[in-house]
C-alpha cells in the first residue's frame, strides 16, 4: 500500500484508431490485497463500531467514580458543583463529568505517542524511504504488527504503510476528542467508551512508533538474548564530558550517538539517559547507559554530572532549564512540542550554536534537526566539560544540618510530598547532627521536587536528601536487558497451550512510570516473586528499570538471574512506552497464532478470546501520566485488567467487578449456546490498591479466566490461596467462586478447601467454552 | 483442617520448580554420586496392601549426617478395585510430582535414575523422618488418585537392601517397558480421545492410541486410561474402537463417531496412520510437523525447537501455521515425537521410506527407531538446505522415494510478486476493433483506491 501510487499523463498520444489528448489516470491509493486472510466486521473501526463490545465489559465492570475534584471548570458557565447529584450549567452530571476527564487525559495520552509515532515514521521514511521493509524479529516474527492487523485490518510491510495507520489514528482522535466539547456526550458510559476506543487507538500507535525504529534503526529484533547494558548513576565514568538525554522520542540522541560514532569520539564521551529515551538509545547502542527512571532527573542534574542536557519529549520536567542554569550546563531541545522558550537555531551553523553555548552566551537552543543536534551536543559536551568541572549544588552535610537547626517543622513539605514523607522528622533529627533519617527517605523519594517549593525557607530538601545519600547514588550499578522488543512467534506457539490452560499461571506486565509509593524497589520484589511462580513477566518504560535496580544476594540483577524469554519463570524487558505494544501484541498473537482465530479486522472476537483465556494481568505500579492512562484504556478493550497502585486512585475511577451478583458472570457456551455461570474471573478490570502485598494477592486473583482447564484453574488457586495466607494471614472468603468442578481444588489442599465449600453451600458446574459473542455459538454440522 | 496437619514443612505447587544447592543441602539420596536408587510402584491386592503403613529400612533422616549421600529407594504399593497393573507407571510418575510439593525437598529424574535433596533449612524445622514424607505422599496419592484404596510405603537406606530391591525394580522396569513397546493398537478395544486442547482448536480431538501418542507428546494411552479413570468429566475419555475399516489407513468406525460427536460434526473421518486423506486432526502444541514436499514426493519432519528455515524455505512456525487449529490439512500433520517412535508411523504414506528431511536433533532422538537402512538416507539440515540440494541428496543416496520419481512434475507453486506499482501501458494500439476510431480529450480517470487481490489458483 502506497500513497499516490500512481498518476500518468499524457499530452497528445496518436495512433492508428486513436487520438488521447490530456489524458490523466492517477490511483489515490493501491491496495496489496495479497494477505488472503479475509477482512473482518470493523476495519479502521469507528468511534461507535466496537461500543457494543464495550458495553458489554461495561456491565459486568461497572465505573465507580472517585471524583479527584468534583467540579467542572472547562467553560464560563463554571465553576459547576457537581456533588449531590447535582448538575452542570450544561446539563452534565458527575458520573460523566468524570468520565469525560478520563476521555480527556485518554485523547492526550494518545496524541502523545501518536504525534511521536507520527514524527518516527516520517524521519525515518525521508532517511530509509517509504519502501524500507518492516523487519521487527526475521523469520521469527511474520505477524510483525498485530495490534494494527487487529483494528485496521491491513498488513503493513513497508514504512509507507504505516502513513496509512497513521491517518486513520489522527482521524480517531479528533473525533474522540471533540466528544469532550461542553454540551455533548451525556452519558458516562458513551464516555467510558469512547475511552477504551483512545486507548485502542494509543495501543496502534505505540506499536506503529516502535516497529518503524526496530526496522529503521535495528534495535534489538524480538531477541530473548538482547544484550545486558549498564544501568545506575555509579555506571557512569565522571571523568568523561557527560551528555544527558532525556524523554521519549529517540531520534535526536541517535543523532548524537551517530555523529559520535563517525567522528571517533564514542569512546571519549558518556552518553547517559533518563525515562525511555535511555532505554531506546540502549537499544541503537549497548555502549549508551540508562541512569534510571524519570524520578532520577533532578538528582542526577544537581549532581553536577551532565555537561550538556538534551531534551526530545515527554515524561520532561517543565523546569529543567532553570535547574541545568544552576550547573552551568547547556540545554538542547529538540521537539516542537517541547521548545522551551528557546530561539530557534536550527538553521544556524554547528559552530556558531557551540561557540554560544560554550561560552555560555545563551542557556541553551532549539534544534530541530537530529543530526544538527548530535553534533551540537556533541561538540559543546567535549569543549564545555573541561569548563564546567562538574559543577554540582549539592551542599555539604554540614550545611544541611545548619539549616536543619532553622527548620520550622510547619510539615508544608510532607503536605506536599506525594508519597507523605516524613521529611520534617528527618529535618529535626538532622538537627541533633544525625542526618541517617534524611538519608533514608532516599529510596522512597520519587524526585519530584515539591518538598522545595512547599518550604517556607527555601531550603533545597531534595538535595539535602541527596547529599546525605550520596554513597546510595554512587553505588548504583546494574545491568538491564536492552528492550528486546516483540514477542517471537515461536515463543508464542510454546506457550499458547499453557497459558490459555491455565498451567503457566499468568502473563504478569509491569509497566508505567515511577509514582511509587516505597520506591521502586517493590516493583523488582513483585518480578521475583512472580517469576519464582513460574509467571511470565514483562516490563516496560520505567518499570523495567525499577526492576533493575535491586540485587540479591549474589550481587545479581532480576536480568543477569531469569532469563529473558517469554516463557515462564522469564523476566522480558520490551523496551520503552511504546514497546508495550508488544504485550499486547502478545495476548492477541496468542488468539491468532495459537489458536489460528481470524486477526484481520475481527477486534471483538479476539478480544472476547483474550478475556476469556488469556490470563494476563498489566501492573503500573507508579503511574502517573495520560500515557499511562491509555495505555490501560486500551488494554480494557482487549480483556486484560489492569492494577494500579496507590497514586492511580487519582484516575478519577475503577472499574470494578461485582462478584456478589452471581446474574453479571454468565458466559455461552460456543459448543452448546447454554449460558453458564463462570463466577468472577476476572473479578475487576481496573483496581486500584494501597500495598505491595494487596496488589500481589489481586493480580494471582485477575489470572484466573473462564476457559482454565481444571489443572490450570487448580495452579491459579494454590497461589492464590498461598499468596492471600501468606501476605493476608488467612484463606480468601471466596474461594468457592473459583472452583467450578472438583477436579479445579487444588490437590494439596483438598480437605480444607473441600470443607469450606460444604459450609458456603457451593454445588457443582461445569466449564464451558466460553464467549461473552452469541455469534460465536457453533452450529452443529449434520 | 489443613491435609498436612503435623507435617512441619509447607505443601505446594509453588514448591515445584525449586532447586536446592549442594551448600544448602542436609541430606542428598540417590543422585550421581550413588549407584543404586529407585523408585517403584507395584499394584497388589486389597487384602496384602495395609493402608497408611510407612516403613523405614535402614537409617532415617535423622541418622544421617549432615552433608552426606545415601543409596535410597522408594517403594510403593497400592491396592484398590479399579487400580490396575498398567496404571503402575502412571501413578509412579506422581511421586517426583509430590515430593516435589514439599517445602525444601527436591526430586529429580525418575526411576532407577532418581536424585533427592532436602534442604537445611526443612530439616531445620523438623522435617527430620521418612515417616513425614510417606504421610504427605500417601495423602496426595488418594486425594488425586481416588482409585486408589490402599497405599504403604517403605523407604530403602540400607545399602545391601536398596541394591536387593533395586535389582528387582529394573527387572519390573524391564518387563513393563517391553509390554508397553510390544502393545499394539489391535490389541485393545478402547482408545482415548482427548479434546484439552479444544480452546484453542475447537475442532480437535486427540486420538491416543497404545501406538499413537497425543500431539503434544504427554499423554500415553496409559495416561489417557488413569485420567479417564479418576476424571470421569474432564477432558479424557474412552473410545470404544468399534469395527475395523481401514487397517492401513487407521480408521475406526469408533473413532469416526467419537470425532463427529466431540468436534460438533466438523471432522467426521479420521485415519489415524497417515498424513494424507482425512489425517488425525492438528492442535496448536504438537512436538513436530510432518509436512509434504512435493518436488520430492516425501516428508520433511520439523520440530518446534529448530530455529531456522526448513529445507523448503518455510520456518517451524509458519508450517505450524498451515495445519493448526484442529484441521485436516492433506499433507500436512502435526505429531508428537513419540509417535516418530511407533511402527505405525505414517504406515499409510511408506512410514520411515517416505521421509526425506528432518532437523538433525530429532533426527539423533528417534534414529534407534527407524529402519537401519533408511537412516543415512534421511538428509538433515547439514546435508541439504534447499530442494534442489535435498534432490540431490536423495538421489545420491538412493532414497527410496527417488524410485517414485519416473515422471516428475514440474510444480513450483508460483509465489506472487509483490505488488508493485502498477504501469498502464498507454494505447499504441485500437481501443477497439472494427473501422471507427476513438478520440479521447481531456480524459482524466481518478481511482481514489486500486485494490489488488491475489486469484485464487485454478486447478
Amino acid at each position: 500500500m502506497a500513497k499516490k501510487a500512481l498518476v500518468v499523463k499524457a499530452k497528445e498520444l496518436k495512433t492508428d484508431v486513436a487520438v488521447v489528448k490530456d489524458f490523466e489516470v492517477s490511483i489515490g491509493r493501491i491496495i496489496d490485497e495479497t494477505w488472503t486472510e479475509p477482512v473482518g466486521p470493523t476495519p479502521f473501526p469507528s468511534i461507535t463500531d466496537l461500543r457494543e463490545w464495550d458495553f458489554k465489559l461495561l456491565h459486568r465492570y461497572k465505573p465507580m467514580y472517585m471524583p479527584f475534584c468534583d467540579l467542572c471548570c472547562l467553560c464560563t458557565f463554571g465553576k459547576c458543583d457537581l456533588t449531590q447529584e447535582k448538575r452542570g450549567a450544561c446539563g452534565l452530571n458527575m458520573a460523566a463529568q468524570q468520565s469525560r476527564i478520563v476521555l480527556l487525559a485518554c485523547c492526550i495520552g494518545a496524541a502523545t505517542h501518536l504525534g511521536h509515532a507520527r514524527h518516527m515514521v516520517e524521519h525515518v521514511i525521508e532517511k530509509f524511504g517509504r519502501r524500507y521493509p518492516l523487519d521487527v524479529g526475521g523469520v521469527n516474527v511474520q505477524l510483525e504488527a498485530p495490534i494494527t492487523r487487529l483494528v485496521c485490518g491491513i498488513r503493513p510491510r513497508t514504512l509507507g504503510d504505516l502513513e496509512d495507520v497513521l491517518d486513520y489514528l489522527e482521524d480517531q482522535v479528533t473525533h474522540l476528542l471533540s466528544a469532550t466539547h461542553t454540551g455533548q456526550e451525556g452519558s458516562n458510559l458513551d464516555f467510558e467508551s469512547k475511552v477504551f476506543h483512545a486507548g485502542m487507538v494509543d495501543h496502534v500507535a505505540l506499536e506503529v512508533a516502535d516497529i518503524a525504529q526496530i526496522a529503521a534503526y535495528s534495535f534489538p529484533k524480538a531477541d530473548p538474548q538482547a544484550p545486558l547494558v549498564e544501568l545506575g548513576y555509579g555506571t557512569i565514568d565522571t571523568h568523561k564530558p557527560v551528555i544527558m538525554v532525556v524523554g521519549h522520542n529517540v531520534i535526536s540522541s541517535i543523532g548524537i550517538i551517530d555523529y559520535l560514532k563517525e567522528n571517533d569520539l564514542y569512546a571519549d564521551v558518556e552518553v547517559t539517559g533518563l525515562c525511555c529515551t535511555a532505554h531506546d538509545t540502549t537499544r541503537y547502542s549497548s555502549r549508551a547507559k540508562i541512569v534510571g527512571p524519570i524520578s532520577w532527573q533532578l538528582r542526577f542534574i544537581r549532581s553536577g554530572i551532565p555537561d550538556v542536557i538534551v531534551l526530545d519529549e515527554q515524561c520532561i520536567r517543565a523546569d529543567t532549564m532553570l535547574e541545568a542554569k544552576k550547573i552551568k550546563a547547556p540545554v538542547i531541545v529538540t521537539s516542537d512540542k517541547n521548545c522551551q522558550g528557546l530561539q530557534n537555531r536550527t538553521n544556524d551553523p554547528a559552530d556558531e550554536i557551540v561557540a554560544d553555548l560554550v561560552n555560555g552566551k545563551v542557556p541553551g537552543v532549539l534544534i530541530l534537526n537530529s543530526e544538527k543536534a548530535g553534533e551540537v551536543a556533541s561538540r559543546t559536551a567535549l569543549e564545555i566539560a573541561p569548563k564546567r568541572k562538574k559543577l554540582k549544588i549539592v551542599p555539604s552535610v554540614k550545611g544541611i544540618i545548619e539549616a536543619a537547626k532553622k527548620c520550622k517543622l510547619c510539615n508544608d513539605c510532607t503536605r506536599a510530598c506525594p508519597e507523605g514523607l516524613p521529611i520534617p522528622e528527618a529535618m529535626r533529627e538532622a538537627a541533633t547532627g544525625n542526618v541517617q533519617m534524611l538519608a533514608d527517605l532516599y529510596e522512597t523519594c520519587v524526585g519530584c521536587g515539591r518538598c522545595e517549593s512547599a518550604c517556607p525557607n527555601d531550603f533545597s530538601i531534595h538535595s539535602f536528601i541527596i547529599a546525605t545519600a550520596g554513597n546510595i547514588l554512587k553505588e548504583e550499578k546494574f545491568k538491564i536487558q536492552a528492550g528486546r522488543g516483540a514477542i517471537q512467534d515461536v515463543e508464542i506457539r510454546n506457550v499458547g497451550s499453557p497459558i490459555v490452560l491455565g498451567e503457566i499461571p499468568g502473563v504478569v506486565a509491569f509497566v508505567g512510570c515511577a509514582n511509587y509509593p516505597h520506591g521502586g524497589k517493590e516493583v523488582a520484589e513483585m518480578c521475583k516473586e512472580f517469576a519464582d511462580r513460574r509467571y511470565i513477566i514483562v516490563l516496560s518504560g520505567c518499570s523495567a528499570m525499577s526492576a533493575a535496580m535491586y540485587k540479591d544476594e549474589e550481587g545479581k540483577t532480576l536480568y543477569e538471574k531469569y532469563p529473558g524469554d517469554f516463557d515462564a519463570g522469564g523476566i522480558v524487558n520490551v523496551g520503552s512506552c511504546v514497546a508495550n505494544s508488544h504485550i499486547a501484541g502478545a495476548a492477541i498473537k496468542i488468539a491468532n497464532i495459537f489458536a489460528k482465530r481470524n486477526l484481520r479486522a475481527n477486534y471483538e472476537e479476539i478480544a472476547d478470546y483474550i478475556y476469556n483465556r488469556v490470563g494476563a494481568v498489566g501492573v503500573a505500579w507508579g503511574a502517573m501520566s495520560q500515557k499511562a492512562a491509555a495505555i490501560a484504556s486500551g488494554c480494557w478493550r482487549l480483556g486484560v485488567p489492569v492494577i494500579v497502585g496507590p497514586h492511580g486512585s487519582k484516575y478519577r475511577r475503577m472499574l470494578l467487578g461485582r462478584k456478589d451478583n452471581e446474574k453479571d458472570w454468565y458466559v455461552y457456551d460456543a459448543r452448546t449456546g447454554d449460558r453458564v455461570y463462570v463466577g468472577p474471573v476476572p473479578e475487576h478490570l481496573f483496581y486500584t490498591v494501597e500495598t505491595k502485598e494487596e496488589a500481589i494477592v489481586m493480580v494471582a486473583k485477575l489470572c484466573m479466566r473462564a476457559n482454565d482447564t481444571s489443572k490450570g484453574r487448580a495452579i491459579k488457586l494454590t497461589h492464590y490461596i498461598d499468596l492471600h495466607k501468606r501476605l493476608y494471614n488467612t484463606m480468601p472468603d471466596d474461594i468457592h467462586l473459583f472452583v467450578r468442578t472438583g477436579a479445579d481444588i487444588p490437590i494439596t489442599m483438598k480437605e480444607e478447601i473441600l470443607d469450606i465449600l460444604e459450609k458456603k453451600g457451593w454445588k457443582e458446574g461445569w466449564i464451558p467454552d466460553p464467549t461473552l459473542l452469541p455469534r460465536l455459538i457453533r452450529k452443529r454440522k449434520e | 483442617m489443613s491435609m498436612f496437619e503435623g507435617i512441619p514443612v509447607d505443601v505446594g505447587v509453588i514448591y515445584e520448580g525449586e532447586r536446592i544447592r549442594r551448600q544448602d543441602m542436609h541430606v542428598e539420596l540417590g543422585g550421581p554420586d550413588q549407584k543404586t536408587k529407585f523408585e517403584l510402584v507395584r499394584v497388589k491386592g486389597l487384602d496384602v496392601v495395609e493402608d497408611g503403613k510407612i516403613t523405614v529400612v535402614g537409617p532415617d533422616i535423622k541418622d544421617m549426617k549432615e552433608g552426606s549421600s545415601h543409596p535410597f529407594g522408594i517403594y510403593v504399593e497400592v491396592a484398590g478395585k479399579g487400580v490396575e497393573e498398567e496404571l503402575e507407571g502412571v501413578i509412579e510418575r506422581r511421586i517426583h510430582e509430590y515430593c516435589n510439593f514439599i517445602e525444601g525437598f527436591m526430586h529429580l529424574n525418575q526411576r532407577y535414575d532418581i536424585w533427592l535433596r532436602l534442604h537445611k533449612k526443612s530439616f531445620g524445622k523438623g522435617l527430620n523422618s521418612f515417616n513425614l514424607i510417606a504421610k504427605v505422599l500417601q495423602r496426595l496419592f488418594k486425594s488425586e488418585l481416588s482409585f486408589i484404596e490402599k497405599i504403604q510405603i517403605t523407604f530403602f537406606t540400607d545399602p545391601k537392601r536398596v541394591k536387593e530391591m533395586y535389582d528387582e525394580a529394573l527387572k519390573v522396569y524391564e518387563a513393563r517397558d517391553a509390554k508397553a513397546r510390544g502393545m499394539k493398537d489391535e490389541e485393545v478395544e478402547t482408545f482415548y480421545g482427548c479434546t484439552l486442547c479444544q480452546s484453542f482448536a475447537p475442532t480437535h480431538v486427540c486420538v491416543i492410541t497404545p501406538q499413537r501418542y497425543s500431539n503434544c507428546g504427554s499423554i500415553s494411552w496409559f495416561d489417557g486410561r488413569a485420567s479417564a479413570r479418576v476424571d470421569p468429566k474432564g477432558p479424557v475419555f474412552e473410545v470404544q474402537k468399534g469395527e475395523l475399516i481401514d487397517s492401513e489407513k487407521g480408521e475406526f468406525s469408533g473413532v469416526n463417531e467419537a470425532a463427529k460427536k466431540k468436534t460438533l460434526g466438523a471432522v467426521n473421518r479420521v485415519w489415524l496412520y497417515t498424513g494424507f486423506g482425512y489425517p488425525h486432526t492438528s492442535c496448536g502444541c504438537f512436538e513436530a510437523v510432518a509436512f509434504y514436499i512435493p518436488e520430492v514426493e516425501g516428508f520433511g519432519i520439523v520440530h518446534r525447537g529448530f530455529k531456522e528455515v526448513t529445507v523448503n524455505g518455510l520456518p517451524f512456525s509458519t508450517l505450524a501455521d498451515s495445519t493448526a487449529g484442529g484441521r485436516q490439512v492433506d499433507g500436512f500433520h502435526g505429531i508428537s515425537i513419540e509417535y516418530m517412535r511407533s511402527p505405525k508411523f505414517l504406515q499409510a504414506d511408506g512410514g520411515w521410506n517416505r521421509v526425506v528431511w528432518m532437523p538433525a536433533t530429532v533426527k539423533e532422538r528417534v534414529k534407534d527407531f527407524m529402519p537401519k537402512e533408511i537412516a543415512d538416507k534421511i538428509a538433515t539440515e547439514n546435508e541439504a538446505k534447499t530442494v534442489d540440494e535435498l534432490k540431490a541428496f536423495l538421489k545420491a543416496q538412493e532414497h527410496p522415494v527417488v524410485q517414485t520419481w519416473k515422471e516428475i512434475p514440474v510444480e513450483v507453486a508460483p509465489e506472487m510478486e509483490e505488488a508493485a506499482v502498477p504501469t498502464i501501458p498507454l494505447p499504441t494500439t485500437a481501443i477497439a476493433a472494427g473501422g471507427f476510431k476513438i478520440i479521447l480529450k481531456n480524459a482524466k480517470i481518478h481511482a481514489e483506491r486500486l485494490i489488488i487481490r491475489r486469484e485464487k489458483e485454478k486447478r
